[in-house]
Order: C-alpha cells, then structure tokens, then sequence
C-alpha cells in the first residue's frame, strides 16, 4: 500500500504541497486532480523519490521509497520524457535496464505491448519520427513495461484519439485487477470519474476534498434534474432553492441546492403536458471540482 | 543483473561513438592530419620542390669579388645547425647582359645574377637581377655576403699580413658558461623552438578538452530537456548518473586521443613511404627539433618522470573539465543556455593554451609560474614551463596535487547542485538555488 502522510514541501518561502495525506491500496486507482501548479507534480516527484518532503512521509509497503524499490514503480510524466534521437527499441531496452528488466524480458514484453498498441511496426523507428499520439503510446507502454507495482500517471491521455483512449483505460483497468497501485491525474473530468473509486483534490498544496468518489458525490448536495416537456426556464427559476436552469438542445437542466427541492420541482412540472423525462442525477465530478476550486475549470 | 553505472557508460558511449557523424569527422581529422603531415610531398606532387637550390651566377668585373662572395654564401649555418648551404654560386664569364638572359629559361626563374663592379668611391657597385620578386631570406642571405665581401676587400687592399689576416678569419671558439648549475647550455635554443613546435604538440589536448565538455553538455541537456531526465533520475541517483557521465566523456576523449595517435602514426608511415621533402621551418622540421634538442640537453633522461607526470595532469584534468562541464550542464535548462555558460571553459582553455605556447617569452616570471599551478591550465603550461627548464618537478606534482584538490571540491559541492540542477527547468533564482544546494547536505 502507498501511503502519503501529512507531506507538506516547500521551495524556499512557496509552500507547494500542504499537509497532503492519501493513501492507496493495491487493486486501487487513486485520481490526484488540481489545476495548474496546485502541487500535483511535486507530489508525484515526491512519491517518486525525486524529491524530498519539507515534513511527512511517503511509504510504500511501509518502506521509504529510495533506490531499491524504485525498480517496481512505473512513471508517466505530463511532458514527453522520451529520448527522441533513440528508437521505440532502443528507448525501452535504456528504460527497461534502469528499471532492472534482463534483456529477454525487455524484448518479450515490448513486443507484447506494442503489439497491443498497434505499433509493432515503429518498433526500430526513431521517437522523433512518431506522430503525437504513438509517442504517447509509446511512453506509456515503456512506464508499464515492467509490469509496476505502483504505477503513476500524470495526464496519460494527452494527445489521444478516443480509439486510443479506449486502449488506454482498457490497460490501465486490466493493471489495477492484477492488483497494481495506479495514481492517476488528468484534466479530464470524465476520465476521473471513469476510473478512480477513490479521489483527491488539491488547490495549492492543499487537499480541499478527498475520499471515494461515490461518498464524495453523496455528501455533495447540489443536484441536477433534467426535465423535458412543455415547461419554461422561468417558471422553474421561481422555485426556492432552484439555483440555476440552463436550456439545453431539448431539454432543461436544472441545479437545485440540496435533495429536499426535488419534491417542489416535480409538484411544479407534473401537470405540465408532454413531460417525457425527469431524471434526478448526481453532480458531474466537473462539478465539484470547479465547486470546490472556485474558479472556472479550463477544460 | 547489469550494474547500471556500467549500463549509463556504455549507453552515453555508444551514443557518441556509434554514429555516422563520429566516423565522418573523424574521417575528415584522419585525412586533414596526414595531410598535413605530408604538406612538403603535397606541394611537391604539384610542382614544389623544396630540395632544389638557388643558383647564384656572379659576373665579377672586380676579378677579386666572386671567391670572397662565394665562401660567404656557401658557409653553413651553424647557429640553427645547418650543415649545407641552399644556394650554389657559379661564376659566368660573360658579360651581365648575357647572364641576365640565362634567367629567361623557365627552369631558371628562381636563380639570381648579381654583378660586382669597382666603384671609386664605394670600393664596390653592385645589382642583383631576378626574373621574380627575391623572398625576404634570401635577400638577407645575399645581402650580408655582399656586406662581407665588401670588408674584406677592404682589408686586403689595406695590405694587411698574411698571417694577422688568417687570424682575423678564424673561427672563434666560444665557451658557453651557465652559472645556474640545473640548467644545460643546449636548453637554451628551447625557448625559440618550443614557441613553434609547442602548439602542435599541445593542440590534440586542447581539442580533446573542447570535445569533452561539448559532450557532456549536450547529452546531460538533451536528457533534461526531453524530460527523459527524471525517468532516469527516478531509477538512478543523481551521483550515478553524474558519475556516468564524467566517465563516458573521459573514456570518449581516450577513444579519440588514440585515433589522434593512430593517425599521426599513420601520417609518418606514409611519410616513410613516400619521402619527405622538408619545409625549411616548417611544423614538421621544428618538432623535428623540439625531439632532437630534448635528446642532446639531456632532459630525454628526465623523460622517463615527465612524460608520466605530465599524463597524469593532463588525465587529472580532463576530469576536473568533465566535472565543471557537468555541473554547468545540470544548471542550464536548454543547449543555447549552456553554450552560452561553457564560454568562459573556452577562454580559460584558450588562455593556457596561449600561455603555454608563449611561455619562453616571459622568460621565468614568477606570474608564469603561479599560472601554471592554476587548474584547467596547469596540464598545458606547467610541462611547457617544465621542458624550459623554469619550474622543476616539485612544481609539477603541486600542480597535481593542486588538480586532485580541484577534483575533491567539485565532486563534494558540485554534486549537491548537479543534484538540485538536473530537475530544474526554470531559470529564475536559478544562482539562489545553486547557492542553496551547496549549502544543503
């Protein structure tokens, strides 16, 4: 099990993670969301043993993460951490000796992943001449290619089709049912919510909310309830309690404060004529968390 | 399982050595170096012909000029150890108008005439012809014959006896006396020779430095700013990787040191071949010298010590330029920035090298000899002083000892910021941060 407790770095007087604390079990996909600079990269340098915290401690397995465990941790950083004059080749047999893989298996599981990709034909090919996407692929496959115990994602989906994203999160399910640790970070809010049972939110180092998605969507009281029929924006804007109603292609969105005013809603709308949905639903994870960051969320 | 140290070494290696750019260049050393090796037989094969002697033809109206002028000119030249003189002297008999035709052959164009005439007043009138303009060398050659055969006219018309005459002439033996018991008289045409054939024997190490810190600025900057640098760092320590690095910049100058060697090897071998035609001199003639003069002063005894010494600097050296290079590498965040950084390396270079190849001219200044302790410069100046016989042995191993300081130094402190500089990509406080990880165990 990772775990992550009361870790707080600073960089001369910037205090860029703050009493941070999370844990996550094997199995497990862990999402660590923030905006830009909330301290999301210092953490996974952190848990990488890149850095050292100001205060607090990162274990894994209840050992300090240095050197003699790194070997059993995969990496996907948000640039490009390619060698791009390198093959696909070449790149996985420098990573796959850093990581302590003999040559055999390097080669036996590369071909097995790039297969899987779809790229087994840029396998000599140098990174440079790959398109976006299949560097991506390729940085990917080299972060999972010694099958990790606790694998780390920063943004994996970045410059991906939607068919390749399908790939990726097929993966990404298939480690975490053998039983890998994966932590996961993305801007993409339905890829969150797609994935990780279990979530953090940071805003300048600070977790601002945490725990499993599902308990965090409860508590969470705003609601929406999507209406369709002969009914107006205006005359659901005068309910108390309705906070907003938003018209949408052919139908109406609308965002009550808490739970108790679905009741007043549909008393609104049930004598209405053609009312061929209503539909009470749980906040989108997009939500919450421009919600709980309070500022607008750059998508 | 491979020790990833071995694995880091082999792979930055591999990476310099294992490119079609490597055995280009080093192609086009192989030939520039030959070549230049082989100039006199180049310029031969197109028509140069450095063997061949000027002919001097003498229409002497005085009937007493042309044996004077003739012994002045043939007289070998002892001072820079000549023993056969470049110029023929014939006498013609015809008039100076017939022998200023002869220089219209084509195989004559490079021959001078010069007519000797009385001259009342002057005891002698005379005009060099030519079919070209005469170089500077043999003007002064001709021109100091001319003088002397014009005293000496001078004298025997002074009638002056035989036998105070004969001794006039005589060569005089000089005794060379040198009061500081460590130095050998035959040092002293070590100055002039050095400041010639010195830099060509000192330009392989200064090139070797400028590949070595190109090197490994370009490798630790291509890793940082491909971000691969935190893969690795996040499987390797930074002391491992920094120390893979230093390593595999070194091994990569000793690889290319001896394909230097390899073809200066080659270069003498075609020399053997071929012939040589040696420029009078030229680089060639003066290394020529430097080996020779180092034999009869006796300092090929003390090679035995100053060879091995003076590697051992230049080895210790190179790893203090490797460190610096590293350390200056992990700071910038990108090539242009570290190119910008290694300028002042080049000048430090620069300045030994200069240093080194004018160090006859400072004639032993105590300013000289504390330059050569300085390390980076050391490995150049300090055996340059050495084979002037300025500074001693004891100053060549504080020089060293001076370099393994050097070492210590940036290996304690430049290896906290190499730590804190590989993962950092901002430029700004960037001196603060630096300052801070020195400090910071």
């Amino acid at each position: 099990m990772l775990k992550v407790e009361h870790v707080t770095k600073y960089y001369g007087d910037f205090k860029a993670v703050d009493d941070l604390s999370f844990t996550v079990k094997p199995g497990e996909i862990f999402g660590l969301l923030g905006v830009n600079g909330a301290g999301k990269t210092t953490t996974f340098r952190m848990i990488m043993g890149l850095l050292e915290p100001t205060d607090g401690s990162i274990t894994l397995d209840e050992k300090k993460i240095d050197y003699s465990v790194t070997d059993t941790i995969g990496f996907l950083t948000e640039e490009r951490s390619l060698l791009t004059k390198m093959t696909v080749k070449e790149q996985a047999f420098f990573y796959g000796t850093l990581k302590g893989m003999e040559n055999d298996n390097i080669e036996k599981r590369l071909n097995e992943l790039l297969e899987k990709f779809g790229i087994i034909e840029y396998k000599n090919k140098k990174i440079k001449e790959l398109s976006k996407g299949n560097q991506q692929k390729v940085q990917f496959i080299i972060a999972i290619l010694n099958e990790p115990k606790l694998l780390i994602l920063d943004e994996p989906f970045s410059g991906l089709d939607p068919f390749n994203v399908e790939l990726f999160k097929k993966e990404i399910t298939e480690m975490s049912e053998k039983g890998s640790m994966i932590i996961f970070s993305s801007h993409r809010m339905e890829h969150v919510e797609l994935f990780c049972k279990k979530l953090a939110i940071i805003l300048k180092g600070k977790s601002v909310l945490s725990g499993y998605l599902k308990d965090i969507k409860e508590d969470y009281q705003k609601k929406n309830i999507f209406v369709k029929g002969d009914i107006t924006k205006d005359e659901l804007i005068k309910i108390d309690g309705v906070v907003d109603v938003i018209e949408k292609a052919d139908e109406l969105e609308v965002k009550i404060a808490n739970r108790d005013i679905v009741p007043q809603v549909f008393s609104k709308i049930k004598n209405k004529k053609n009312i061929t949905k209503f539909v009470v639903e749980e906040p989108s994870l997009n939500e919450i968390f421009v919600s709980k960051v309070g500022e607008s969320y750059e998508k | 399982m491979k020790s990833k140290l071995n694995f880091l070494i082999g792979v930055s290696l591999k990476r310099k050595v294992k490119t079609k750019w490597f055995v280009l260049a080093n192609l086009l050393i192989a030939i520039i170096i030959v070549a230049a090796m082989n100039i006199d037989s180049i310029i031969t094969l197109f028509g140069g012909d450095f063997n061949k002697k000027t002919t001097i033809y003498v229409v002497d109206e005085t009937k007493e000029s042309f044996d004077i002028f003739k012994k002045q000119i043939e007289a070998p030249n002892s001072l820079i150890g000549e023993t056969e003189s470049d110029y023929i002297v014939k006498q013609y008999e015809g008039t100076s108008k017939k022998a200023v035709k002869i220089l219209e052959k084509k195989e004559e164009k490079d021959n001078v005439v010069v007519h000797f005439k009385k001259d009342a007043t002057k005891t002698l009138d005379v005009t060099i012809t030519t079919k070209e303009f005469l170089s500077t060398s043999d003007y002064t050659v001709l021109n100091n014959a001319i003088q002397n055969t014009k005293v000496n006219l001078s004298i025997l018309s002074s009638q002056i006896p035989v036998d105070q005459l004969n001794a006039m002439y005589e060569q005089i033996d000089i005794k060379r006396v040198v009061l500081d018991k460590n130095k050998k008289s035959e040092e002293e045409s070590m100055d002039m020779i050095m400041t010639t054939a010195f830099p060509i024997l000192i330009l392989p190490f200064f090139m070797l430095t400028m590949f070595l810190v190109q090197m490994i600025g370009a490798e630790v900057n291509d890793e940082k700013t491909t971000r691969g640098m935190e893969i690795i760092i996040s499987n390797v320590s930074p002391k491992t990787h920094f120390f893979a690095k230093v390593i595999a910049g070194n091994l990569f100058v000793l690889v290319q040191g001896v394909l230097l060697v390899v073809y200066a090897i080659l270069g003498f071998a075609l020399r053997g071949v071929i012939g040589s035609n040696q420029i009078p001199g030229g680089a060639f003639d003066n290394i020529t010298s430097v080996i020779k003069t180092v034999l009869s002063s006796g300092i090929g005894e003390k090679l035995i010590y100053i060879i091995p010494l003076t590697l051992l600097l230049m080895v210790l050296t190179f790893i203090a330029y490797s460190l610096l290079a590293g350390i200056l590498a992990s700071m910038t965040t990108n090539i242009e920035d570290f190119q910008q950084l290694q300028t002042p390396i080049m000048i430090i270079s620069l300045v030994g090298y200069y240093l080194a190849t004018m160090a006859g001219v400072f004639n032993g200044s105590l300013f000289i000899k504390i330059l050569s302790f300085v390390p980076f410069i050391s490995a150049i100046l300090a055996p340059s002083l050495l084979m002037l016989g300025q500074i001693g042995i004891f100053e060549i191993v504080l020089a060293i000892a001076i370099v393994i300081g050097t070492i210590f130094l940036l290996i304690k402190y430049g290896l906290r910021i190499y730590k804190v500089g590989i993962l950092n990509y901002s430029s700004s406080g960037l001196w603060k941060k630096m300052f801070k990880a020195i400090k910071d165990k």
